[in-house]
């Protein structure tokens, strides 16, 4: 059975499906797109059962004939990196589908086939084999995500998402520059186009010593403005700003993470040689990212704009990890991602559960919210020291063993990003304590009633990443034992290939 | 003789349907389908007639015109845009009380023209086979006759195309007298052995220009954005697809068959004229508030991105025709579409095209959205839609080609993204936008609505399944 097919394409079919429903009856229209997504989840969560019983590198590989004038096939597969991150996807979607209904009113029917769509795009990301097909998945992502923070966006909208979009697409058009000159290159030396656009069968066979260096420098600039590396990083605090809940949750949660997972998957793999040449460059980058993210942060007024650039930063955490190149590094990168993927998106979804009751993000006009809503308090002091690294929760695991890995590669770097987690605790635990503790703020007084505590469903959406947080904070050799394999492949294929 | 008729079958039977297309208006004048009937059919046989021939190596007219499959791609590729034209048109040009039949036979000698081109291979048949396909755009573009606009534009397009129709004969001309033949490729395989002169020199240049005001490369561009905005909404997207189709054909025949040995010469302009063509046609195309306008520098910019295909062929890269051709295909899909698309939008005489006009359409015409948003991706080439495809073809030749190929190919992709910003920002007034007051009334005839689905049906397909028409384009080079 195909079943990452099934996977990629069960939330395009139900975006068709819902295309047929009427838009008068828009609770059926939610409670279809929740099921669509429930379904996907069920199946990833059987394909992550199925990952671990295979022997080869990927697991319910598929692969048939699509454009075979260039040798372009529909190339799937599945290891542990990916299945993590398909997991992550498929968990976030539904919660996001979920957090969705009551914050989303108006063109409901639209919003829930953009979304779908999105999440087709996303997985398909994660599961290519195929560099073509790769890239078209790459490039879906956008429309729909273009359309959420276009349409059901804040105030300033129109102008982040065309930020985004802009952003992102003059990144991915240089790296299909370098995909196709790859796939030429691999024409040109094998005399035949089969496998030249296969990653498997290109990995490791580019020793064209410009190849090497300029590929890298396409893959990596469309990489870098994904995660965002500084300083490509100013399309991310607009398009937070102004999305939705539900938007800024995904793209923290997984869009984030297709330039984390295009490095490790593609961009050093494919150009190790390059890779190594602009490594000390990543690196000073990813410092950069580390400490100005949390100063930046430090100064913010808006609450979603400050856990923005608390996400610069701590994905500055998964580049420098990446470009370590030794195992701690590497582990310490991937569960970053992870675990910045379900603390952030908490973080996000409980931004928007504020927002829904006050209509205003401003932190100076909040203040003493503990004292009428302890529950929605407590849970966001979790979701915050999980995000500050508190050992025990599983954002600790990550930056640990990123600063690990960076001090067997350059003390000196460990050292100034270790500065960092307290800048992490001073942004927000400053940020806490304006906002939660003392007296309550006229501004929170004047709401009143309004001012009511998180509903059950509003729980039920941040429960599962609270469990995760804790289960991977206790026992993050759970995740790192299920992507070692990964890891290993990694760190094999990033030896240099040029003069061999 | 009789294998000769038969090998012109196409041609004879598109002029054929022309003149029976004027001789039922007559006999039922003012009856709008009958015309657009009688043209379909003649379209539909002479399809029949070159799928017959795609795999035939027939030559007539002296062996100046040889049947194949090249002749048979052209000749479906331009029987798509007129029929898409003739689906789309009627209804608009009703509503404004302008004839249907002269358009239609108009259209259908502009096809011969067309096919004649296709088969060309000397140049006098090639110039011939120019001009017919080139006229009846001149009388097209003044359709629209008690339109002040129209005609202005109408008379530029004409001055301008006659003049650059003389300069492109006069290079012709001494073409001949240099190489001693009028055969392309006899031109070529006699140029392989002489070094270049001052004949070919001047040969070259007026050649050069002459092609470059046909395709309305930057900066011989200057006829476009007037001839296409005063013409009726249909006839422009016609006239932004089908005559650039027929130039390009022109320009493989010129520059990749008869002057490939001279290709280092005129590579280097051709790059130039490329890079200034896309960047100046984007960037003019930024700048533009009406809808109409935008579409036609956005226009310009697509002769830009056409041309890298050619610069790739001329390095040597057969992928570069073919980019060149599945361009083509994909580009008379998706900016008939779009077209198709403004033309429902003017259903009452004198509605406008400004981006204002088009808010919030999503909200009370979503299906026509949709199918807009479809078009206008495609344009941007965001997959999987045709227009994707087509330019990774051509920027995949043009990487293989290397050297000056290459760069242009990053000037190509960093434009690219500059014309994502105007074509998105018609979708953010499509979906993002609040209605307009008074609301647009939207035209949805029959044949309107057939016109969008085959241009919508065609931006998808060549997206998701390009290996029909890379094997078709792959044929039709093959010798």
């Amino acid at each position: 059975m195909p079943i990452l097919s099934l996977i990629i394409f069960a939330p395009l079919l139900g975006a068709l499906g819902i295309g047929f429903l009427p838009s008068s009856r828009p609770s059926l229209i939610r409670f279809v797109a929740l099921g669509v997504s429930l379904v996907t989840f069920a199946l990833s969560l059987g394909m992550l059962l199925g990952i671990r019983g295979q022997s080869g590198e990927f697991a319910f590989s598929e692969q048939l004939s699509w454009i075979p004038s260039f040798g372009i096939t529909y190339h799937l597969g599945v290891d542990g990196l990916s299945g993590a991150l398909v997991v992550l996807t498929t968990l976030l979607s539904w919660i996001c589908i979920l957090a969705s209904f009551g914050p989303i009113q108006t063109r409901v029917k639209e919003y829930f086939i953009s979304f779908l769509i999105l999440e087709t795009g996303m997985l398909g990301v994660f599961l290519s084999l195929d560099l073509f097909l790769f890239y078209i998945f790459w490039e879906i992502v956008l429309v729909p995500m273009y359309l959420i923070i276009g349409i059901w966006g804040g105030a300033d909208r129109i102008y982040a998402t065309i930020k985004f979009v802009l952003y992102t697409l003059v990144g991915s058009l240089l790296m299909l520059v370098a995909i196709l000159a790859t796939a030429f290159s691999h024409q040109a030396v094998t005399g035949s186009w089969t496998g030249a656009f296969d990653l498997l069968a290109l990995r490791g066979t580019i020793t064209d010593p410009t190849l090497q260096i300029l590929g890298f420098a396409a893959f990596a600039l469309a990489f870098a403005i994904k995660v965002p590396m500084f300083p490509f990083h100013t399309w991310l605090p607009d398009a937070h700003v102004q999305a939705p809940t539900a938007g800024s949750v995904i793209l923290a949660g997984v869009l984030l993470k297709l330039g984390g997972y295009g490095f490790i998957r593609f961009a050093i793999p494919l150009f190790p040689d390059g890779a190594h040449l602009f490594a000390p460059l990543m690196i000073a980058l990813s410092v950069i990212a580390i400490i100005y993210g949390a100063l930046v942060a430090i100064v913010q007024t808006d609450l979603k704009k400050l856990i923005a650039y608390s996400s610069v930063s701590h994905m500055g955490f998964v580049t420098l990890g990446i470009f370590t190149f030794n195992q701690q590094g590497v582990d310490g990168a991937i569960l970053q991602m992870l675990n910045h993927g379900l603390i952030t998106s908490g973080l996000f979804l409980l931004v928007g559960i504020g927002y829904e009751r006050t209509h205003d993000r401003e932190i100076a006009k909040m203040g003493g919210w503990a004292v009428r809503t302890p529950v929605y308090a407590a849970l966001f002091g979790f979701f915050l020291f999980a995000s500050v690294g508190l050992p025990g929760l599983s954002g600790f695991a990550g930056e640990f063993l990123v600063l690990l890995g960076a001090f067997i590669a350059n003390p000196m770097v460990a050292g100034a990003s270790t500065f960092v987690m307290i800048l992490a605790a001073v942004y927000l635990l400053y940020m806490y304590q304006r906002v939660f503790t003392g007296p309550l703020s006229p501004f929170l007084k004047g709401l009143g009633a309004k001012l009511t505590d998180v509903t059950p469903t509003e729980i039920l959406t941040l429960a599962p990443l609270a469990a995760l947080i804790v289960v991977f904070g206790v026992m993050p050799t759970l995740l790192t034992s299920s992507f070692a394999k990964s890891v290993e492949t990694f760190l094999m294929s990033a030896i240099s290939v040029v003069g061999q | 003789m009789n294998n000769e008729l038969l090998t012109l079958a196409p041609l004879i039977t598109v002029m054929v349907g022309a003149i029976a297309v004027l001789i039922s208006d007559m006999v039922t004048p003012n009856r709008n389908h009958a015309p657009v009937a009688v043209a379909l059919a003649a379209l539909g046989a002479t399809a029949a007639l070159l799928i017959n021939q795609g795999g035939s190596s027939a030559s007539a007219l002296g062996g100046s015109y040889v049947a194949g499959p090249f002749v048979a791609f052209i000749g479906l590729l331009g029987i798509s845009i007129v029929a898409i034209t003739l689906l789309i048109a009627p209804a608009y040009l009703a509503a404004r009380r302008y004839p249907t039949a002269e358009l239609a036979a108009t259209l259908l000698f502009a096809l011969a023209g067309a096919i004649l081109l296709g088969a060309a291979t000397d140049l006098v048949t090639l110039f011939v086979g120019l001009e017919l396909m080139v006229i009846p755009g001149y009388i097209l573009a003044g359709y629209a006759k008690r339109d002040p606009l129209s005609t202005e534009g109408a008379v530029k397009y004409f001055l301008l195309g006659s003049f650059s129709s003389a300069i492109l004969l006069f290079g012709i001309v001494v073409l001949w007298g240099v190489a001693g033949t009028s055969s392309l490729s006899g031109i070529a395989s006699a140029l392989t052995s002489g070094e270049a002169n001052a004949g070919l020199a001047v040969a070259l240049a007026l050649i050069t220009t002459g092609s470059a005001f046909k395709i309305a490369a930057v900066p011989f561009h200057y006829w476009t954005p007037d001839a296409y905005q005063g013409s009726p909404t249909p006839i422009t997207g016609y006239l932004s697809v089908g005559p650039k189709v027929g130039a390009f054909v022109l320009l493989i025949k010129l520059f990749v068959i008869a002057l490939a040995p001279l290709a280092a010469l005129w590579i280097p302009v051709m790059v130039a004229l490329a890079a200034a063509t896309m960047t100046l046609g984007n960037l003019v195309a930024l700048t533009q508030s009406n809808v109409k306008r935008m579409l036609a520098y956005s226009s310009i910019a697509h002769t830009g991105y056409l041309m890298v295909g050619i610069v790739a062929a001329g390095a040597g890269e057969a992928a570069g025709i073919a980019g060149v051709l599945f361009y083509a295909a994909a580009y008379a899909f998706m900016n008939l579409g779009a077209f198709a698309f403004l033309t429902a939008l003017q259903g009452r005489p004198g509605a406008t095209t400004q981006l204002s006009d088009l808010a919030g359409l999503g909200r009370k015409h979503p299906r026509m959205a949709i199918l807009a948003a479809i078009f206008l991706l495609s344009l941007t080439g965001i997959p999987p839609t045709a227009g994707f495809f087509a330019k990774t073809y051509v920027i995949l030749a043009a990487v293989q080609a290397g050297g000056p190929a290459t760069i242009l190919a990053v000037i190509a992709v960093l434009n690219a993204a500059i014309a994502a910003f105007y074509y998105l920002r018609v979708i953010v007034y499509l979906f993002m936008r609040d209605p307009a007051e008074p609301a647009v009334q939207v035209a949805e005839g029959p044949m309107l609505r057939a016109g969008l689905l085959i241009a919508a049906i065609g931006t998808v397909a060549l997206g998701l399944a390009p290996t029909p028409i890379i094997e078709a384009v792959i044929q039709a080079l093959a010798k």
